[in-house]
């Protein structure tokens, strides 16, 4: 098929250049690179395999009447053709490099202005920027000037391939900087040694990306700002890309602006400006001074007047995993503030250097920006259970607390009040964003140490939000998970009363039924991952299945799930068919006898497959099957299994959705595997299903769980 | 201007406006949470009601055996049940001139107030809020007089006595103002006084305002009202709701530019958000329903079920309740169904595109069509031989004291699988519930209430900027169970006035200007004056007739001629002395032109000091001194009349007379 490809190219490349401006779709040009890129990347030349495009390449440079998306794209295949050095020295012979390549030429023609010229233009020099030639050439041509331009380009898609394009030119020099210092065998050498002049070129390249971040990094007028951030978030991802010597360089050369925009207190700057600090600061050594000089930064910050400015820079402590604990734990003081004043829930004991701050952040939190003051407290919560105990300002048991005294503050429904701030509650009830954040707290809470004494509050309080009619399904979705998390990590249910039992019932009975498909969703997920949680221990010290002590085991579980076989939703469906092989898996490896309940469920699941229109419903089928095959202790004895297993082969084979027929080509495996339990290398069948099990497992990760 | 406040209920207002010479009722809400003390009214005969113990004080002194019973420790009253009605001893109410209804559920109280109070004036309505609310009033009456009560508890009342009584009919108040339901011949009467307008539809009252209502977007026909004189803008804000629901949406910018806005009528669950409760409503009617147990959904006969049907509507498909039976029992289920499909002009955008289509505004037509709901008049008759379990009902009353309702709860109240769901916030589930304790059904409380919230509320009064607005104290401070939401109550710069039942609140707006209409013939007498550019002014000599609360300036008729005297030696009586009248003086005084002015007339020797309203000139020599004000010229000279009058000569040069 190349072949013909190859053989109508020509053909091709002249419809393009006869097609002007004409061209309404660019996605057949896509589709174009695409299949030059994979000839590139099996190792093939480009120009062997189709030596008509340099021809193309330099009609296209001369000739202005083509339209943009032909510029971009021949760009494009330039720098593709110039990634391998023998393309390279091609275009460069025939002077096409310097024509496509220099700004000046399009800025002539009047078509730099085009977005899509210039991300061509980009993207064509990311691609060549592959060896020392190229960058000698970025060099030569003074192409440092046009890129450092185009980073704060008024195009985001620009400005961003501009980041991507300069962090590959100082990787590049990195790379080429350290074969030349250790002067080792490298390609590079073999076909090019670096010369002193070029190695110049390569500092020259360093210092005048030095001197412009240096420049750009300042915020004298507003007018700058969004510029500035850009690049904060250029040098946040340059830190990250190179390594010493070059990120030292770099940080030195900036570390005078950081200060001073430091000194600004703008509060849009604090999060490129936490990122830049924590780029920085990973990998570096204590004694290293702008290491030193970064740490008096983040004192700066959290020193600050400004309580967002101070949260953040806390934040950033605390997930740079800095050494000094006295810092990190100034910094966990901080972020908890915001949870301490807000509940009254006394996580701080009286530290008069805070008090300034809590008086900040009272008068803070009394307005509507409180929301995402809270969330930035709540989200860091993870990074401080981390933290070794005795660094801790409280313990973790009364973080909990505090976050499920804010749960209840955020519910609806809930009558709580607390000691803490009462102006921010009117923000926060029903804000499902903070809500969402305690839930994401209280999950990782859950491993905290001594938590068993707020277990039944926990539950309490999550029974509150699943049966709260003003829960946004997003924050079910969280209270579900955090029930399934809170079982996980506990050792015991005999706190579970029946009265809490039974309000968690209807709960869950209620949003099986809710108008809502998501919230329908999550109810049958979680039934399934309360089916499969591991056992615990409940008021007679026997071991239990959580949903035997939360629901009532299978007699509540399944019906409800066999009702949401029928639901509209195919989401629905499919959750459903899953959590039902979740649920039953415990009865299936026991070998316990079969139900007429779990005959209807097969019944159902075989009209599923022949008549569902969805996709999903069909392939959860199939994958119930698969589960059942593989819990099953003794598979040939269990005659409903045996019965249906044939027609769900038959059926999932002619299916048209190819996940359902991976699936039942997975089934079919299971099948022969069991049959053929000896992994004879004799036998041909035994081979070919190990080596397309293995084949299933690479492609597709997910295809196993059910 | 004056606001009396006859019902302290905040949903179901009753004030009388007092504004220029008009007196205005706004609404006339029956407040019905007083028949919660009273006993169910069941339909058929109930053991278990009438097995009730009568009540005997615990020391025996008082006995009242037959009218108050007792069940599960809570003391009813064993009789007709009876309504708190607005309040009648604040004002004579056969002053009122005109009242305004903004919807069918403020209009309840109408035949007390029109009835045999001496009442002759007018009651303006849209034709919805008239038709519906007569369901509603029929509804009502036919609930009443189908069980009749022959027995009328009245021992109970005595003050003495109740105050020996158990709570809450202890702290009843003014239980002797209560009074059972009015008859069907005192609604019709009431309702043939009801005059229909259309929004935006100005009705002239005597002359003096103009009143005008406007779509409230809360419930079919439901209005908001303007009520403005030439200089005065009075908004009457009642159940208003800014959902998307069935209704024509509210109109907002007519609001604006209020001297007062009254606001009454905001939701009574802030807390409860409608869509979530519609959500939670039809998730307990699924639950219940796939348990194998039926719904009770104690309901009124109009509003929030039309939004219910339409939300089961979509939903009954998607739950495989498609087979269950709805059923929608009132003596008015017919006429409500059908009415809510021809109010065309009175719905949302979207209901009233449907009207030129082959379906009806409603979906319920389609569920009636299809057999999927069904409506009767009672469970009598027709019901009784198509009834079928598990089935959905909706039926009133929503107080559960009377209706067919009281049958549903003895039927179903003793199984666990029956739900009954609570829709109308208009009364405490669990005091509704009391009567029929122990229960077994299970009982969900989503109260659906479209009206205004607070969040929603503020947001309107930034728009539309009132200058002062009335509101009933409740909205001034948090709800009492939820003391630490401040955000559940109105905060206002400057803050609201508040009333309660009872009050007199002189409205703080002062009125400063009057429209006079000047007949032509007297304008064209007129000789304007431009004192700045196009502001002339003119001074006029007329008589001024008032009449209807319009004023006129017309000529000032001649004096007839003198008949003439026979006795001609007779001396001439003396014509009336005339003065010319004063001109008027407009303008200021140029200081520096002044002092050059005096100058010429040799005074020089003036010292100027300024002063907080202009200067003082002390004329030194003649030790006279003349203080020169924006509005007026003070000449301070001691026995020096020339000179006075040459200053107040020279000050006039300046002046512009008329």
């Amino acid at each position: 098929m190349d072949s013909q490809c190859v053989s109508t190219l020509p053909r091709v490349c002249g419809v393009l250049l006869e097609s002007g401006s004409s061209l309404p779709d660019d996605t057949s040009l896509e589709k174009l690179l695409d299949w030059f890129t994979t000839i590139a990347q099996t190792g093939a030349s480009l120009l062997e395999a189709c030596p008509c495009l340099v021809d193309f390449v330099s009609k296209v440079a001369f000739n202005h009447a083509s339209g943009s998306s032909i510029l971009s794209f021949t760009l494009k295949l330039t720098g593709l053709i110039g990634t391998s050095e023998d393309g390279f020295k091609v275009l460069k012979e025939c002077s096409v490099l310097k024509l496509v390549f220099n700004p000046h030429h399009w800025q002539e023609a009047g078509l730099w202005g085009d977005p899509c010229l210039r991300i061509g233009w980009i993207q064509g020099l990311k691609m060549i920027l592959q060896h020392s030639e190229a960058l000698s050439f970025f060099a030569q041509e003074d192409l440092i000037e046009p890129l450092l331009q185009l980073q704060t380009d008024s195009s985001l898609f620009v400005a961003s391939a501009a980041n991507q394009t300069l962090a590959q030119v100082l990787l590049l020099c990195q790379s080429l900087s350290s074969v030349g210092h250790n002067c080792s065998k490298n390609r590079y050498l073999e076909h090019n040694s670096v010369s002193i002049e070029t190695t110049q070129n390569y500092s020259g390249i360093i210092t005048r990306v030095s001197e412009y971040l240096n420049k750009s990094v300042v915020l004298k007028e507003i007018s700058q700002l969004p510029g500035c951030q850009q690049i904060l978030r250029l040098l946040a991802m340059l830190l990250v890309q190179v390594g010493p010597p070059l990120r030292d360089t770099l940080l030195l050369a900036v570390m005078n602006s950081l200060e001073e925009l430091v000194t600004t207190s703008c509060s849009q700057l604090t999060v490129p400006l936490m990122d830049v600090i924590l780029a920085a600061n990973s990998g570096l050594r204590d004694d290293f001074v702008p290491k030193q000089r970064l740490i008096r930064l983040l004192w700066v910050m959290l020193n600050m007047k400004k309580p967002a400015i101070v949260m953040q820079a806390a934040a950033a402590v605390l997930h740079s995993h800095h050494s000094d604990p006295t810092f990190s734990a100034h910094s966990a003081r901080v972020l908890l503030l915001p949870l301490d004043i807000v509940t009254g829930v006394s996580l701080l004991d009286e530290n008069s250097t805070e008090e300034e701050l809590r008086i900040l952040i009272t008068e803070q939190l009394k307005r509507k920006s409180c929301i995402s003051m809270i969330c930035v407290c709540l989200s860091n919560i993870p990074q401080i259970t981390l933290m070794a105990s005795d660094h801790l300002p409280c313990p973790q048991r009364l973080i909990v607390t505090a976050v499920l005294m804010l749960l209840r503050l955020c519910c609806v429904d809930s009558s709580s009040s607390s000691a803490g701030c009462v102006e921010v509650v009117r923000f926060i009830t029903g804000n499902s964003k903070v809500q969402k954040c305690a839930l994401e707290a209280l999950l990782v809470l859950s491993k905290s140490p001594g938590v068993k004494m707020v277990l039944v509050d926990v539950f309490k309080v999550l029974t509150e939000y699943l049966n709260s009619p003003s829960s946004d399904p997003s924050v079910l979705q969280k209270s579900y998970q955090a029930v399934i998390k809170w079982v996980g990590v506990c050792p015991d249910l005999s706190c579970i009363t029946d009265q809490l039992r039974e309000g968690f019932i209807q709960a869950v009975r209620k949003r099986a039924c809710d108008t809502r498909w998501e919230a329908r969703d999550s109810t049958v997920e979680f039934l399934g991952h309360l089916g499969g949680a591991p056992s615990c221990r409940s008021f007679t010290e026997q071991e239990t299945e959580p949903s035997d002590v939360f629901l009532g085991g299978c007699s509540f579980t399944v019906p409800l799930l066999k009702e949401a076989l029928q639901d509209p939703e195919s989401y629905v469906r499919a959750s459903s068919i899953s959590a039902l092989a979740q649920t039953l898996t415990p009865s299936w490896q026991e070998g316990a006898a079969l139900t007429q309940e779990q005959e209807d469920i097969v019944t159902r699941l075989q009209e599923v497959l022949f008549q569902d229109s969805e996709g999903f419903a069909r392939r959860a089928a199939v994958k119930y099957f698969i589960a059942w095959l593989s819990a099953c202790s003794s598979p040939s004895s269990c005659w409903l299994l045996m019965q249906s297993v044939p027609t769900v082969l038959s059926q999932g084979v002619n299916d048209l959705d190819w996940e359902v027929k991976l699936h039942t080509l997975e089934l079919a495996e299971l099948l022969l595997d069991q049959a053929f339990p000896d992994p004879s290398p004799s036998h041909p069948y035994a081979v070919m299903s190990d080596q397309a099990h293995r084949l299933h497992i690479a492609g597709h990760p997910d295809s196993r769980c059910c | 201007m004056k606001l009396y406040c006859l019902s302290g209920h905040p949903t179901l207002p009753c004030n009388v406006l007092k504004f220029k010479s008009t007196t205005i009722m706004l609404d006339c809400g029956l407040d019905t949470t007083s028949v919660l003390n009273f006993l169910p009214l069941p339909l058929v005969h109930s053991p278990r009601l009438s097995k009730l113990p009568g009540w005997i004080s615990k020391d025996g002194s008082i006995n009242l055996e037959k009218e108050l019973k007792e069940c599960a420790g809570r003391v009813f009253v064993d009789s007709q049940p009876e309504f708190c009605l607005p309040e009648r001893e604040l004002l004579d109410l056969s002053t009122i001139d005109v009242i305004l209804i903004s919807n069918y559920h403020c209009m309840m109280a109408l035949p007390y107030i029109t009835e045999h109070t001496g009442f002759t004036g007018t009651v303006y309505a849209t034709e919805p809020t008239l038709q519906i609310g007569r369901l509603l009033m029929e509804e009502l009456v036919n609930f009443m007089e189908r069980v009749p009560k022959a027995q009328s508890a009245t021992c109970w009342k005595n003050k003495e006595i109740q105050r020996m009584l158990p709570g809450p009919l202890k702290d009843a108040v003014d239980v002797w103002t209560w009074k059972r339901c009015y008859s069907m011949q005192e609604v019709n009467s009431a309702l043939s006084k009801v005059q229909l307008v259309g929004y935006s539809q100005k009705v002239e009252l005597f002359g003096a305002v103009q009143v005008s209502p406007l779509s409230s977007g809360y419930s079919l026909g439901s209005s908001n009202w303007i009520i403005q004189s030439h200089h005065e803008k009075v908004s009457y804000v009642s159940g208003s709701s800014l959902l998307t629901t069935h209704p024509q949406p509210m109109d907002q910018s007519s609001l604006k530019n209020s001297d007062v806005l009254i606001l009454t009528g905001l939701t009574q669950m802030p807390t409860a958000n409608p869509d979530g409760m519609l959500g939670e409503f039809c998730s307990n009617l699924a639950m219940t329903i796939r348990a194998g147990g039926n719904v009770l959904v104690p309901c009124y006969s109009s509003g929030v079920i039309y939004d219910l049907l339409e939300c089961l509507y979509q939903f009954i498909e998607s739950a495989n309740l498609g087979t269950t039976p709805f059923y929608f029992i009132s003596p008015v289920a017919n006429s409500s169904l059908e009415f809510s499909q021809i109010f065309a002009e009175w719905l949302c955008h979207n209901k009233q595109t449907k009207v030129y289509l082959p379906e009806p505004p409603f979906p319920h037509a389609e569920l009636i069509q299809t057999n999927k709901l069904k409506h009767y008049p009672s469970i009598h008759g027709d019901f009784s031989s198509e009834f079928r379990q598990p089935c959905v009902v909706f039926t009133g009353h929503p107080s559960l004291r009377f209706g067919d309702v009281v049958h549903f709860m003895e039927l179903w109240g003793k199984s666990s699988l029956n739900t009954v769901i609570f829709t109308e916030p208009d009364f405490s589930y669990l005091d509704a519930l009391a009567p029929y304790q122990p229960l077994a059904m299970k009982c969900v409380y989503c109260p659906i209430d479209t009206r205004l919230n607070f969040h929603q509320v503020s947001k309107l009064l930034k728009e539309v900027q009132p200058l002062h607005v009335v509101c009933p104290e409740q909205y001034t401070q948090p709800p009492l169970t939820q003391s630490h939401r401040s955000d559940l109550m109105l905060e206002l710069q400057p803050p609201p006035m508040p009333y309660r039942r009872c009050s007199v609140l002189n409205l703080p707006f002062r009125r400063r200007y009057e429209r006079v209409y000047i007949l032509p013939e007297l304008a064209n007498s007129l000789v304007p004056s431009e004192v700045k550019p196009g502001v002339s002014v003119a001074t006029v000599s007329a008589v001024l007739q008032s009449k209807d609360n319009k004023h006129t300036l017309q000529s000032v008729p001649k004096a007839p001629p003198v008949a003439p005297s026979k006795k001609r030696k007779r001396v001439m009586e003396e014509p009336p002395v005339t003065m010319a009248p004063k001109p008027l003086l407009s303008g200021a005084v140029p200081l520096e032109a002044f002092l050059a002015t005096l100058q010429k007339h040799g005074i020089t020797e003036v010292k100027v000091e300024e002063t907080a309203d202009g200067h003082i000139l002390h004329l030194q020599a003649e030790d006279t001194l003349i203080q020169l004000e924006e509005d007026g010229t003070h000449i301070v000279c001691d026995n020096n009349e020339p000179l006075r009058a040459t200053l107040r000569d020279l000050v006039l040069r300046f002046l512009q007379k008329l």
